[in-house]
Order: C-alpha cells, then sequence, then structure tokens
C-alpha cells in the first residue's frame, strides 16, 4: 500500500470510509492469520484453504497485491502439506504484518 | 434512483467496501455472509439486486442463485469473482445471473454494472408483461388469444380503471355484457354492484321504474317503494344493454341522471345522487341511429366516451376451437358427461362454420350437442345441423326485429294441447331472445337442456 487500487480507493471513498473500511481489514487480517495459525497447527488443510482463500479476498479488497498473490497460491489445494502449511502460514502472516503497517501509513497520510 | 442491494460476502472488508460504495452511489444495502442468510434476508427485504460472491462458505454461489432466482427473489443478481473464476461468472450468467464484475472493482465499475443489470432485469420484467398480456387466452371470462381479443383486453384495460362511460357495440352474441363485467371487475368499483339492465326487454311502460325506482303507489301494482337500477348500482357500475331500444321519452329522463348525478322514482318528490359509471351496449350501429333521429345525439356523445368494438368470432383467428374446447368441458362437466375432445371431422365442421351467432351460438351448438350425446369423443355427426353450414345466413342479431311471439301466447283464452301450447311457448322465447336457449330458459324458467332435448323431439317428428 498505496498501490494502484488504493489510489482508486482514495477517490472513490471520502476518507471517514476509507478509515473505516481500512479498520475492518486489520481486523479481518488479524482474525484470518488467527484461523490460518489453527488450521496448521490442526493441520487441516481444507481450513487452511478456507482461510487462505479469505485473505486474499481480504487483501485483494483494499489493494494489498503482494498478500493476496500469496494467499491464492496457498489455497491450492495441491500444494496443502502440513509442511506447507507451516511455510505458507508463516509467509502469509508476514505480508499480513506488512499489509496492516502499510495501511496504517497510508490512512496517517489520510486529510 | 435508490434500490435495495443484498450483499452475500463473507469476506468483512469486501463486504465493507461493498457497503460503503454502494451507500455512497445512495442505494441502500444489506450484508449477509452466507447463503442460508441470503435467502432469508431475500424473502423478508425483497431485494432489486443481489451482488453475490460465488465463493461461500457454506454453500455453492452458483445454487444460491438458481434458488433465489427459481423462488423469484433476488431482482438482479451480479456475480462478484476474481479474475482466475471468469469461467465460474460465465457459467453464472448461462444459469441466470444478469451480471457479473470482477474484484477489485472501482465504484465507476460498480455504478455502471449495477445500473445496467437492474435496467435490464427491467426490460426483462417488461418484455415478460408484455408477451403475456400478448397472448392471453383469458380475460375476465372472455376466453379467446386471437390478436382481435388481445386488442379488446388491452383496451379493457386501459379504460378500467377510468369513470369514463364506455360504449360496446358489436354483433349479437359476441359477449358485450361480458365486456361489461369486464370493465367493472378491473376497475376500482369492482367491489361494488354490478347492475345490467336489458333495455330492450323491459316493457315501455316498465323501464322508467326499472331504470329509477318507484314509491308505493305510483302506478297500478306499486304495492311498495322500490330501487331502480340506478340506485341499486350506486358505487359500482350499471350496464344499459340494448341502449338502443330506449324509447324517445325514457331517453330525455336518462340525460338528466348522466348530466347530473340525480334520479328521481317513478311518483317520487325528491331527488337523490347517485354516483354510477355508464357501461352501455347496442348491437346496432350507434352512429346511424343518431342519424336517424332515434337516439338522440347529446345522449349518445355523453355515453360514447370510450368505444369498445367487439370482433365478431369469423374475425377471432382461431379462437373458434379455443372456446369450443371450453364449452365442450363445462357442459360436459354440468351435464355429467365423458366427452374429452373433439374428432377431427367435427372440428372442421366447426372452424368451416361462419358463426353468424357468434360466441351464443358457438355455445349453443355445443350444450346441444352435449345435452344429445354421450361419449368421449364428440363427432361432426353429433353436432346440430347448424355447425355445418358454411355460408349460414346471420341469425337474427336483433331481438327487436324479431316477428312477434305467437298469438296464442297472446290469447291464453285459447285452448290448446298442452304440447302445442308448451312448443310455442318454447319458440316464443327463443325467437324473443334471438335463439338463445339459455336466456330462453332463463325466461320461461326451465333449464337449457329441457330446450334441447325438445327441440331434438320436434325435429325427430
Amino acid at each position: 500500500m498505496p498501490d494502484q487500487f488504493a489510489l482508486q480507493l482514495t477517490r472513490d471513498l471520502d476518507p471517514a470510509d476509507l478509515r473505516h473500511v481500512l479498520a475492518v481489514f486489520e481486523t479481518d487480517l488479524a482474525r484470518l492469520v488467527g484461523l490460518l495459525h489453527d488450521a496448521t497447527e490442526a493441520p487441516d488443510a481444507v481450513k487452511f484453504c478456507r482461510v487462505a482463500h479469505q485473505l486474499a479476498g481480504a487483501a485483494g479488497a483494499v489493494g494489498a497485491t503482494a498478500l493476496e498473490d500469496a494467499a491464492r497460491l496457498a489455497m491450492d489445494n495441491d500444494r496443502v502439506t502440513p509442511a506447507g502449511m507451516e511455510m505458507s502460514g508463516a509467509a502469509l502472516a508476514a505480508l499480513a504484518r506488512d499489509a496492516i503497517a502499510r495501511s496504517r501509513a497510508f490512512v496517517a497520510k489520510l486529510p | 434512483m435508490s434500490t435495495r442491494v443484498l450483499v452475500v460476502e463473507d469476506t468483512p472488508t469486501q463486504a465493507e467496501l461493498a457497503r460503503v460504495l454502494l451507500a455512497s452511489l445512495g442505494h441502500e444495502v444489506r450484508i449477509v455472509g452466507t447463503a442460508a442468510a441470503a435467502l432469508a434476508t431475500a424473502q423478508e427485504w425483497r431485494p432489486d439486486a443481489v451482488l453475490l460472491d460465488i465463493q461461500l462458505p457454506d454453500y455453492d454461489g452458483l445454487a444460491l442463485m438458481r434458488q433465489l432466482r427459481d423462488a423469484g427473489l433476488g431482482g438482479a443478481i451480479i456475480v462478484v469473482t476474481v479474475n482466475g473464476s471468469i469461467n465460474i461468472a460465465v457459467e453464472a450468467m448461462r444459469g441466470g445471473a444478469v451480471d457479473f464484475i470482477v474484484k477489485p472493482y472501482a465504484k465507476a465499475r460498480l455504478s455502471v454494472t449495477l445500473a445496467n443489470a437492474l435496467e435490464k432485469q427491467a426490460l426483462a420484467r417488461e418484455l415478460a408483461g408484455v408477451r403475456a398480456q400478448l397472448s392471453r387466452d383469458s380475460f375476465f371470462g372472455f376466453i379467446g388469444a386471437s390478436p382481435a381479443m388481445q386488442a379488446v383486453y388491452r383496451t379493457i384495460e386501459s379504460v378500467a380503471a377510468s369513470r369514463a362511460s364506455v360504449f360496446v357495440t358489436g354483433e349479437s352474441g359476441t359477449g358485450k355484457e361480458l365486456a361489461a363485467e369486464a370493465i367493472h371487475k378491473a376497475s376500482p368499483r369492482g367491489g361494488r354492484a354490478f347492475v345490467a339492465l336489458n333495455c330492450g326487454a323491459i316493457p315501455r311502460d316498465l323501464l322508467e321504474s326499472e331504470v329509477f325506482g318507484h314509491v308505493r303507489g305510483a302506478f297500478t301494482g306499486a304495492t311498495s317503494d322500490r330501487m331502480g337500477a340506478a340506485s341499486l348500482a350506486d358505487g359500482g357500475t350499471l350496464f344499459l344493454d340494448e341502449i338502443g331500444e330506449l324509447p324517445p321519452e325514457m331517453q330525455v329522463k336518462l340525460l338528466r341522471f348522466v348530466q347530473t348525478g340525480m334520479v328521481r322514482r317513478v311518483g317520487g318528490s325528491g331527488d337523490e345522487r347517485v354516483d354510477v359509471r355508464f357501461v352501455c351496449a347496442t348491437n346496432r350501429d350507434p352512429h346511424a341511429e343518431v342519424a336517424a333521429g332515434r337516439f338522440r345525439e347529446d345522449l349518445f356523445y355523453r355515453l360514447y366516451v370510450v368505444p369498445l368494438e367487439l370482433p365478431p368470432l369469423r374475425a377471432r383467428d382461431g379462437d373458434v376451437m379455443r372456446l369450443a374446447r371450453h364449452f365442450l368441458a363445462q357442459f360436459a362437466r354440468e351435464e355429467g358427461r365423458g366427452f374429452t375432445g373433439f374428432a377431427p371431422d367435427a372440428e372442421q365442421a366447426l372452424m368451416e362454420c361462419a358463426w353468424p351467432g357468434n360466441v351464443r351460438q358457438l355455445q349453443n351448438v355445443i350444450r346441444n350437442a352435449v345435452v344429445l350425446h354421450d361419449g368421449d369423443i364428440l363427432d361432426a355427426a353429433m353436432l346440430p345441423p347448424l355447425a355445418h353450414r358454411a355460408e349460414a345466413e346471420p341469425e337474427r342479431a336483433d331481438a327487436s326485429a324479431l316477428p312477434p311471439p305467437p298469438d296464442a301466447l297472446l290469447a291464453p283464452a285459447e285452448i290448446m294441447p298442452m304440447a302445442v301450447m308448451e312448443r310455442r311457448l318454447i319458440e316464443a322465447a327463443l325467437a324473443r331472445t334471438g335463439n338463445d336457449v339459455v336466456r330462453a330458459a332463463s325466461l320461461i324458467e326451465v333449464s337449457a337442456s329441457t330446450i334441447y332435448r325438445k327441440m331434438q323431439t320436434w325435429r325427430a317428428e
């Protein structure tokens, strides 16, 4: 953040709405990363894929493209093994933290 | 334009983004995250459009879309997808989605997609409505899908809501009273009285009393106060059939009523305000009647506000067999017969007939055949001779122009065998009603079947 789509959002939404959406995004990511961790621990590949799908959706909504792309790769069933989940889960958690940090920085610059 | 948009989305960030974008476009928005909640909300809230994420946690989004569509819920369904699932979006479109939108979407894209989808949906609905209107095979008691009858249905629908007087013309047996009833039922007055008065069937000296009522002692036989058809129709519709038969003095009184809305009972001293919608009918050419001076021009133009001309049966393409099947089913049920259809030779005979007596003649022919025969299939041999005539003489459409009833009926002192008297009475009733067996039967208070059986016996003699 901000990428092309996030810039589009600044044109489409007033700052209050944009802050609201990004706050929901932050909460969403925190919840989804927690669920991803649970799925990895279980290990539960089905749940992992479902959570990765939601993570991709949330990231895509605000233009966090790196996280979205990684989440879409992680939800590919063929690659979901316990080890794969652990690796992907960690990578996704890191990308989510990065996306949250970028989002906060973006919000801080909003009028 | 504010519309209700239901967002079916299980990812909170996506859902909130859709909410703020749609709200900023002026729409009412509700968000649900599951298919079950989507169905419940669509049922209760009746959205104009649904923004549907097809990858839901609890259900297949395509199946949900089909359920919404089959239940007539959801309005315009727009599938939300990601780039990688365009094929699914195409499948959704084939399954009834109006459009699809790819995530992430900008406000302008969402606005255009939604507007297009709503417009497309409205056009589809309008088209379906027009198609349904153009292909109606029945309408308030009318049976018929011919273009000529579709035009009649449209006129009735258009005029029903108005208070304007309607002047129904058409040959005898085309359904003028049915048209009047349809106008009444389709109108805001539909829940009030519909009073029909056949001006040609009421003796001249009783006409005023029949229309306006009378007070006790107004004339010999007026033993009590009696409301007239106008007062009985207050708030509803007054149907004056065969209005061309009104004598000149009665036309003057009717004109006053039409102009003022006030009626005065025969023998009464005060006026009474009555609110009726007039529907009039005649099987004569009303303009010719006015030109000949037999019908007052001022009254005519008061009543001839909306003309409605009913087509003769010969001008109603395809309706003869539609009506014949309807009557066959109806009369077979009423008479306890087993007929389920027509043999090809009967169909051919029915379709070749010119039907100068129109629907009433067809109705009588079918009733005659059903009363006198039984079986599974009604064939040509069961039809009375009239139906076989390819170029039948037009029935006497104008009851008033018919020869007067046999003298025997006017000379009760004459003594004759009961069977002869009975035949004369029935023939007189048929003559009076223009060979309408049902109405003739009603006049002499027997069933139509009785008349048909008698006619069969006379033919055999």
